[in-house]
């Protein structure tokens, strides 16, 4: 279920329960206090008629005994009386003997002097009982017989006569039971009305007055609140579900973003740069947060992607303590580190292997020729000394076997000069540039500051020392123009100095084409864990070349 | 006349007859033996054996001509070697007179060098012919050993640095890399104990090194 719906829901059911249950106690409330005060009002009325009614009767009655005038003021004609009612006196509800069956209301006083039998005027208790103030439209007081039927005329049935309606509704009856009701009952139409009541009894005369008012019309008002109130409550439903929408958007769009975001960096891109309305704090903080994510992330990304391009010196520093990414791609920089400080190692050393078999090889070849072919050829020159008498001859073939020995021994020397072995370095490229002088115009200063005794350059070194300055003589002979060639050979407790100066016409580092010269020495610098720094300008040109002392 | 007691020691068997050959023809010179490395020629001086003169190789396996030359020197020996090599450095030769070497020969040398060489060393001399001595001066020429407390660099150095000089002008200057001065600097300082470039230079001045 989406988070915006699950929200509306639960807020809006919110919201309806509390309107619901609100309006439902204040409906409730107002009926009650309507129906406690219309009944109180009726019953008001009822009483004060009651009371009006009984004092009438009873006024009537006193005068009506102490009147002299003994009649029976009656019309027999209308009103047929049983003599068993003559026989006692008393207020007696004469409308059932009635011909017309109009309510007649008798006062009948038997005494010494003979019965007296009087007829109530009626109206009296109809001008009562039509008092209607307070009543409203609906309103009615009116009386009942103990024979259930009408004693007064009924405000909706104007033309019935009263005695034909037959009022037995559960008032009526509480009344004749002597208890005083006051409630909502049905009246004798079959409509429901609040109706109180109470018994009349004055003498015989037994009659139950009722005041009802019809429901409908007081609960007019109450339906009007009902509407009103529904209406209140549709608004208010319908504002707070706007609001609700409203509210899901704020909380529900920033997740959605941020929902977005995330699955964008769950397919691998972290470089989404999308700018979300941050409403809130918590949801800034939240952004705030998945920035730190993305930038840890872009950091981690960054990062592997250098080591992929085997840049291992990136520096990078994981997010904290937890980072586990962050700690494996370390691992994995130190593992490449080490990795590649191997192959670098091997590399090395397996270049020293094939750089000191090619000088074993030439060693050994320099010894065959200066060691073994030379001998041979002074052997040669002892033979010809021994038997060739011929004197011309003699001096001729001796002077080609010392020309060949002298070719041998530059052989020998170029190959590699025994003084290596024997002397060390800085000897040998005395001896060297020496032999040089002899066929080159160009000046060589050699300047020789190792150690003549206790020497600490290795054999390895020296070999490669001497390399190194034999192609950089050639190069300065061959292709720089130079006048001058300076080298400096120092010999330190910590390292070996070759400084190596030229006045030819420079090059370029970057584009230098000296056949393999440049690459050769800087390998031969490299397998004896030597540092080289080069300065190349016309007229100008140094190498300097640092060897550390291995002890 | 007595003659010259000869001991030939060179490993080429064919150089030892060929060179016996030759001599064999003077006939003030006598090969007494014939050794083909440095431990069978220790092994016969140190039995009781005459000889004059020894014709010594420096490139012989097991033991060299170097090693031969010191051991004669230690054993205070009568014996005069003459270096007979293959080997035309100054390097070698200066350092085979330094040994002791009553001469040194190339191993072409014409017959007639030869014998004067034994002949001179014979009679007390050393023997370096003029091509062979200016090979040695050569090489030597190009050592700097100074007998004081620095090296002749460190001088130099120490009196650039007394000028005023920077690391890098006097580097420029003798064509040498910065570091290399540095630790010329550093050394000078070490050795003639001070602590900075004020007191070096008052030291040094008072040593008259500058």
């Amino acid at each position: 279920m989406h988070i915006k719906t699950l929200i509306l829901i639960i807020i809006n059911s919110l919201i309806a329960l509390v309107i619901a249950l609100l309006s439902f106690s204040s409906y409730q409330q107002f009926s009650n206090v309507l129906n406690n005060r219309i009944l109180l009002q009726l019953n008001s009325i009822k009483t004060l008629k009651q009371n009006q009614i009984e004092h009438v009767l009873k006024s009537e009655w006193e005068r009506f005994e102490t009147s002299e005038v003994y009649s029976q003021n009656i019309d027999t004609t209308v009103l047929k009386l049983p003599d068993s009612i003559k026989n006692k006196s008393g207020i007696y509800d004469l409308t059932a003997y009635h011909v017309d069956k109009k309510t007649t209301i008798g006062f009948i006083s038997n005494s010494k002097r003979g019965t007296m039998i009087k007829v109530f005027d009626y109206n009296k208790i109809k001008q009562i009982l039509l008092e209607r103030t307070g009543m409203g439209d609906s309103g009615e007081s009116y009386l009942v017989g103990t024979d259930f039927r009408m004693r007064s005329q009924s405000r909706f049935y104007p033309n019935k006569t009263p005695y034909s309606i037959l009022v037995k509704t559960k008032g009526v009856t509480n009344a004749l039971k002597g208890i005083n009701s006051k409630s909502i009952f049905k009246d004798y139409r079959g409509v429901d009305v609040y109706s109180v009541n109470s018994l009349i009894a004055v003498k015989n005369l037994k009659m139950v007055i009722l005041s009802e008012i019809d429901v409908n019309e007081v609960t007019l008002p109450l339906k009007e609140l009902k509407e009103r109130l529904l209406g209140l409550t549709l608004a208010i439903f319908l504002l707070a579900v706007m609001l609700s929408l409203f509210l899901t958007r704020i909380i529900s769009n920033p997740i959605k973003n941020m929902q977005k975001s995330l699955r964008i960096m769950a397919e691998g891109d972290y470089n989404q740069t999308n700018e979300f309305i941050k409403n809130s704090k918590e949801i800034k903080e939240m952004f705030d947060a998945l920035a730190n994510l993305k930038a840890s992330l872009q950091g981690a990304v960054k990062f592997s992607d250098d080591i992929g391009k085997m840049n291992l010196h990136t520096n990078f520093k994981p997010k904290s303590s937890n980072d586990q990414l962050g700690k494996s791609l370390l691992a994995m920089r130190d593992k490449l580190i080490e990795f590649r400080n191997n192959e670098e190692n091997t590399r090395i050393l397996s270049k020293r292997m094939l750089v000191n078999g090619m000088e074993d090889e030439r060693r050994r070849l320099s010894r065959e020729l200066h060691d073994g072919v030379g001998p041979y050829l002074t052997s040669l020159k002892h033979y010809i000394e021994n038997r060739v008498k011929n004197e011309l001859k003699k001096a001729e073939m001796k002077k080609i076997v010392d020309d060949t020995i002298s070719e041998i021994r530059l052989m020998s020397n170029a190959l590699m000069p025994a003084s290596i072995d024997d002397f060390g370095i800085g000897v040998t490229l005395t001896n060297f540039i020496e032999s040089l002088k002899k066929s080159t115009t160009v000046t060589i200063e050699y300047e020789d500051l190792t150690q003549q005794e206790n020497s600490n350059i290795t054999n390895h070194q020296a070999i490669n020392l001497f390399r190194i300055s034999q192609e950089l003589i050639n190069n300065s002979l061959k292709h720089a123009d130079a006048k001058n060639i300076r080298i400096t050979l120092s010999e330190f407790d910590e390292f070996i100095s070759l400084f190596y100066f030229d006045d030819g016409i420079g090059f370029d580092i970057n584009t230098v084409k000296l056949g393999l010269g440049i690459i050769n020495i800087k390998e031969r610098v490299e397998i004896c864990n030597g540092t080289i720094t080069i300065h190349a300008t016309p007229g100008n040109t140094t190498f300097e070349i640092e060897l550390p002392i291995e002890l | 006349m007595n003659k010259i007691k000869l001991i030939i020691a060179d490993d080429h068997e064919l150089f030892r007859k060929g060179l016996a050959e030759l001599l064999r023809k003077h006939d003030d010179i006598k090969i007494v033996k014939s050794v083909a490395d440095g431990i069978e020629f220790m092994q016969l001086i140190n039995s009781p054996f005459e000889a004059d003169i020894v014709l010594l190789d420096i490139t012989m396996p097991n033991m060299d001509g170097f090693q031969v030359l010191k051991e004669l020197k230690t054993l205070n020996s009568d014996i005069k070697p003459i270096v007979i090599s293959m080997h035309n450095d100054g390097n070698y030769i200066a350092k085979c007179a330094k040994m002791g070497a009553y001469g040194y020969l190339l191993k072409n040398t014409d017959e007639a060098e030869l014998i004067l060489a034994i002949r001179s060393v014979n009679n007390g001399k050393k023997y370096f012919s003029a091509e062979i001595s200016e090979k040695m001066i050569n090489f030597m020429s190009t050592q700097s050993i100074s007998e004081n407390i620095l090296s002749n660099k460190e001088t130099e150095v120490l009196g650039l640095i007394s000028k005023g000089l920077t690391t890098k002008e006097i580097a420029a200057k003798l064509f040498v890399s910065s570091r290399t001065i540095e630790t010329h600097r550093a050394n000078i300082l070490k050795k003639l104990e001070v602590k900075n470039t004020a007191e070096l230079i008052k030291k040094a001045t008072k040593m008259n090194l500058v």
